[in-house]
């Protein structure tokens, strides 16, 4: 009888197919460690793994950013470079202008192009915009501005002040 | 739980067979990833900024007039067990079902449309639509998104397009998933190559319930890996094309299992496979799908099972953990789960 990958001990109960970046591995567990490895969800069935995933995820990603010397940060959020590259997430949207080159040569890679040819977004400027949506989207906006200025991101805070005036000009 | 539960249909639209395949395409997904202007990104995000990301997202998804008459929740309100069911319907993700943090999910009352708050990105949107239904799933999503963004102010790069947390969903944050039951492929040991060969067209392939999950019962979310660079219909097309492909590949791993000198073999797996099913006296979530994966390709092959695919798709919900405990009314021991899955399978296979 086949034993229990995780422990050895037990005879193996559990067979569960992992797909991981286009693998499938097949694991063969007894039923107290399927429960355990799957302890993230409704432990019956040993249906996640999350760990598995996102660490074979940030592997992926590391291996494709250019190292950095010196501590680079995100100007507006103060993430360091280093610590993306470690956990494959960004802090904020100003990151993206923060990393730029970084972030070029990376979208390159994994998308294959660094630039954005789908559908353009024009600020919340939908035409069918209802009263009480154009009077969120201006409370929405003006907070931003704020904290743009305060991230003394001016470029931002000049782009959503046009944004702004946009919208207070068609409300008339 | 209970209450949670009775909320909700028994039956879902988006799981009626339906389309060019029914026996291969369980149902199709379009997700967009979407962020605020103004907002650091979840991770990174103070405790009264999340708060405030949900409540703008939440209106404005009940402003959108979509979701007139559905469900809205905040995800510190619910129990594991309730994360769970709305996790097994998929309206919610694994990550949101773990998070500690205060997010929120938006489920439209024929449960087609769903909006998860504060998950990796500040707006995950989805359009859920039975059978092989790129276009159509598409189209529904993209009336949700451009709802949202008018009256949300989305951050956009003119460079880098759509910003999201991870690099990975930045551009259009489009995803396209089709749910592939691929029985065959998998029988006859041919899964890694098709899954390597998909790689090579920027296609990934993960368990049934998206990233990070086990595949059950040869069920595959199929989906696009790379979204920047082309346009959304572009990336629609790729993926049709994709699984146009996926889909030869597996008639021909029917025909070879129809024809070749296995056949006495598949047939004798798959009418065991249903003899489990209508006699059992106790069975897991996992047996269930390995058996209901044998006489779903039975069905296919146009074999006396007397099951429709719709049948089988409801079966795939239904049988789930958190359903079985919502159908019990009750918390059960997982002894006592399997038990009750083997009663109500007996019940509706008899």
């Amino acid at each position: 009888m086949k034993l229990c990958e995780e422990c050895h001990k037990a005879p193996a109960a559990v067979f569960l197919k992992l797909a991981v970046n286009n693998k499938v591995t097949t694991v063969h567990l007894c039923e107290g460690c399927a429960a355990k490895k799957s302890a993230a969800f409704g432990a019956e069935t040993g249906i996640f793994n999350i760990s598995d995933i996102v660490g074979n995820m940030n592997g992926y990603l590391n291996d494709f950013l250019p190292a950095e010397r010196g501590a680079l940060a995100c100007r507006a959020c103060g993430l360091k470079y280093s610590r993306f590259r470690e956990t494959g997430r960004l802090g904020c949207p100003a990151c993206y202008k923060s990393f730029e080159p970084q972030l070029t040569e990376l979208m390159k890679r994994i998308h294959g192009s660094a630039r954005h040819t789908g559908r353009a977004y024009a600020g919340g400027g939908a035409p069918k915009l209802s009263k009480a949506g154009a009077a969120r989207r201006l409370e929405a906006l003006k907070t931003a501005i704020m904290t743009a200025v305060e991230k003394e991101d001016f470029e931002t805070a000049a782009r959503l002040r046009d944004a702004l005036r946009e919208l207070e000009n068609r409300r008339g | 739980m209970a209450d949670l539960a009775k909320g909700f249909r028994p039956y879902v639209a988006w799981a009626n067979a339906r389309g060019a395949w029914p026996d291969m395409i369980f149902s199709t997904r379009v997700r967009f990833a979407r962020n605020l202007e103004g907002f650091a990104f979840t991770n990174r995000a103070a405790p009264a900024r999340l708060t405030e990301i949900r409540r703008l997202a939440l209106t404005a998804v009940k402003e959108s007039g979509l979701f007139s008459r559905g469900h809205f929740f905040r995800t510190e309100t619910l129990s594991p067990q309730e994360k769970n069911f709305l996790a097994e319907r998929h309206h919610i993700s694994p990550v949101l079902a773990a998070t500690l943090l205060a997010a929120g999910v938006a489920v439209s009352s024929d449960e087609d449309l769903s909006v998860m708050v504060n998950e990796e990105d500040h707006l995950r949107l989805q359009c859920l639509s039975a059978g092989f239904a790129i276009d159509e799933a598409y189209r529904s999503a993209l009336k949700l998104d451009e709802a949202l963004g008018g009256g949300l102010s989305y951050s956009y790069d003119g460079k880098f397009g759509f910003l999201t947390a991870c690099p990975t969903n930045a551009g259009t944050g489009i995803r396209i998933s089709c749910l592939a039951h691929l029985p065959a492929l998998a029988r006859l040991g041919r899964m890694p190559g098709a899954l390597e060969s998909l790689s090579r067209l920027g296609v990934i392939a993960r368990g049934i319930y998206g990233e990070g999950t086990y595949v059950l019962g040869d069920f595959y979310q199929v989906s696009n890996a790379a979204c920047l660079g082309r346009s959304e219909e572009e990336f629609c097309r790729n993926m049709d094309t994709v699984i146009r492909n996926l889909i030869r590949q597996e008639i021909d791993a029917r025909e070879q299992l129809l024809t070749g000198p296995g056949k006495l073999r598949t047939e004798d797996a798959v009418f065991r496979a249903l003899g489990v099913l209508r006699h059992a006296r106790s069975i897991s979530y996992g047996e269930f799908m390995q058996n209901m994966s044998l006489a779903r390709m039975g069905a296919a092959m146009g074999w006396a099972i007397g099951l429709d695919f719709s049948t089988f798709n409801q079966l795939t919900l239904l049988m789930q953990p958190a359903h079985i405990q919502a159908a019990a009314g009750r918390a059960l021991t997982p002894e006592e789960r399997d038990a009750f899955r083997a009663d109500s399978l007996r019940k509706k296979l008899n």
